[in-house]
């Protein structure tokens, strides 16, 4: 019997391999894509990416932390207006300012909401958040000389990166935001895996557990509340030159509840789930927007109703527990 | 401002508070005994109204009939509701935020496949079609009516609750349900009951209510979104709660209307969050 200890357990470069090939496979898959499809659909394809990093962001607040967030388009509104105005009512047009003002925008609202709001928790923290989106909305139809009011502000354009060496177009942006997707993706899936991710999960399944273990679960969810937020202002600074306009509906409860929803049909507690989910509410959408146009709110709305009824935990549960089937019946074998 | 509109803005916002009353506290007691928040109820509300405008104004018939038909629809829309779909999220809310939200697009997309775009005007009982001068403008009995019945409902509503044995089962449902469950009582006939209740009035007052808000697609968010302030306010699961919460916001409403156009709907959405931090269960509600 070998003494414990005695030789260091080798992580093979095999095993490494293999717990990040999905994710390479579909790296690649989206980075070929475009060759695939029309460049009508890589328009959808890039709205299926921004909502991703947008219900990913989500989903460390609800899915790993527990905390019921229905106001979590205040952050990606928020950031996507503050792109805007800079834009439209200042004229600063480079990105390399624009980008990070939004962003800054929406953690600056993450850190004045999320203190209000954590003040209550369950569904009391629900109806704060969501309060607190509704009078981003109602400010934002407001102050219709900076925000253009309840028409909101159009013709944006896409991002000024200082240097024209290339076009824009729908395949271009598509790879740009592709880039922000990767690098979101991997500093989440880094915090969500990280000892401050642990912490969050042990939160979401026992509060009073992790505070009589000594950790300050009020800092850790407030922490996780802006975290989510700052991505959320990615999401909204992307989606500006997606759409080309941005308006009170950016910050309202359609835009928090379909977060919300993509989160869950894909798998709240998983990364990966709502970006299946995304690809998923997005592509019904689109299919939708062609056939049946004027019942896109019916199918939503069936599609929220179903999700509930059937499919609890996501699909991504569903696919976990196929590939343990499938990777069973191998090993079996 | 002068008296005239002080009073004025005072009985305007009464009357808001009324037919927010009588929505709000199917949403109160819905929350209440099945710890669901219902996000679909100014749903019910919205089918109501353009049910009892398609009997009363379209087809012709008595205004009243209208209002029982409203409520009808609406009730029965509420019992497939419960039913058919409510039975797994007790207190699940995020669940419940999707599933309501959800079934609101459904029956607003509904109403718009059935009914068209266009909103249908205001309407009301002809006997109460007329105005009476007071204070050197013109009130509508309309609104007056609409005071009468919310207060009254209240009323009747405040003595099932206070002074009847299903009301005793109703609040013991609330604070225990297991409790209550343990002592022989079928609580999800209780729940399936106050329910259809709720659903019943929403729809009714859309129908009572048409006049005051009109006749849209819109209605089935704006209202709830009302409905939502009054029952946080108010305090969830009693009747006195709502009618509290009512008349504050519908004061709010008038008032914040006259003297600040815009920021009405900022000002309710703010005294929500103070209540909501300070008192969580509201001015006169039981915690859930």
């Amino acid at each position: 019997m070998s003494e414990a200890g005695s030789q260091p357990i080798k992580r093979t470069g095999q095993l490494r391999l293999t717990r990040f090939l999905p994710y390479l496979i579909v790296v690649v898959l989206l980075a070929v894509l475009p060759a695939l499809i029309p460049s009508y659909v890589e328009s959808i394809m890039t709205k299926v990416l921004i909502y991703a990093i947008l219900a990913m962001s989500l989903d460390m607040i609800m899915g790993y932390t527990g905390l019921l967030s229905f106001g979590h388009a205040a952050y990606y509104g928020g950031a996507g207006y503050m792109t805007a105005i800079l834009i439209s009512k200042l004229g600063i047009t480079s990105f390399w300012i624009v980008a990070p003002a939004g962003i800054l925008m929406a953690g600056i609202l993450a850190v004045i909401f999320g203190f209000i709001s954590l003040r209550v928790s369950g569904i009391y923290f629900l109806l704060v958040t969501f309060a607190l989106s509704m009078l981003l909305v109602s400010v934002a139809t407001k102050f219709a000389s900076i925000t253009g009011g309840s028409d909101g502000l159009s013709n944006l354009p896409y991002p000024d990166l200082g240097f024209s060496f290339f076009t824009w177009n729908f395949t271009s942006y598509y790879y740009f935001v592709l880039i922000f997707f990767i690098i979101c993706f991997f500093l989440m899936y880094r915090i969500v895996h990280s000892p401050f991710g642990k912490g969050l999960q042990g939160i979401r399944e026992s509060e009073s557990r992790m505070s009589s273990l000594g950790y300050n679960t009020w800092l850790y969810k407030y922490a996780i509340f802006i975290i989510g937020g700052l991505f959320a202002g990615v999401a909204g600074v992307l989606t500006t030159s997606h759409d080309g306009v941005i308006a009170p509906f950016h910050v309202g409860v359609t835009v928090s509840s379909l977060a919300m929803l993509i989160c869950i049909i894909g798998g709240s507690g998983t990364l990966w789930g709502p970006v299946i989910g995304a690809a998923v509410i997005i592509l019904v959408e689109y299919f939708s927007s062609l056939y049946i146009p004027a019942r896109w709110p019916l199918v939503l709305g069936g599609m929220f109703i179903l999700t509930v009824m059937f499919l609890r935990g996501g699909i991504a549960l569903h696919l976990l527990n196929l590939w343990k089937k499938v990777s069973h019946g191998i090993h079996k074998n | 401002m002068d008296v005239e509109l002080v009073v004025l803005n005072i009985l305007n916002g009464i009357s808001f508070g009324a037919v927010l009353f009588l929505l709000a506290s199917g949403l109160s007691l819905i929350f209440g005994v099945m710890g669901i928040l219902n996000l679909a109820h100014g749903a019910l509300y919205m089918v109501g109204a353009f049910i009892g405008w398609t009997v009363a104004v379209k087809l012709g018939f008595n205004f009243w009939l209208g209002v029982l038909a409203g409520g009808a629809a609406a009730g029965l829309i509420g019992l497939i509701m419960e039913r058919g779909f409510f039975r797994q999220i007790y207190k699940r809310f995020n669940e419940q935020v999707l599933l309501t939200f959800g079934i609101l697009y459904v029956l607003t997309n509904l109403s718009l496949w059935i009914w068209g775009g266009v909103p249908k005007p205001p309407f009301t009982a002809s006997i109460l079609d007329v105005s009476f001068p007071l204070m050197g403008g013109a009130y509508s009995a309309a609104r007056i009516a609409v005071t009468v019945i919310g207060v009254g409902l209240a009323a009747a509503l405040w003595w099932l609750q206070a002074k009847t044995r299903v009301g005793a089962i109703v609040r013991a449902g609330m604070d225990d349900r297991e409790m209550t469950m343990g002592l022989g009582i079928n609580i999800s006939l209780v729940a399936t009951l106050v329910f259809c209740l709720g659903a019943f009035i929403a729809g009714a007052s859309g129908v009572i209510g048409a006049h005051l808000f009109g006749v849209t697609l819109d209605l089935g968010l704006d209202i709830l979104l009302l409905a939502i302030v009054v029952v946080v306010v108010g305090g969830t699961g009693s009747i006195q709660g709502a009618l509290l919460g009512a008349m504050i916001i519908g004061l709010i409403i008038s008032f914040g209307k006259a003297l600040l156009p815009d920021l009405a709907m900022f000002l309710i959405y703010l005294v929500m969050i103070i209540i909501l931090l300070v008192k969580p269960a509201g001015l006169l509600g039981r915690k859930i």
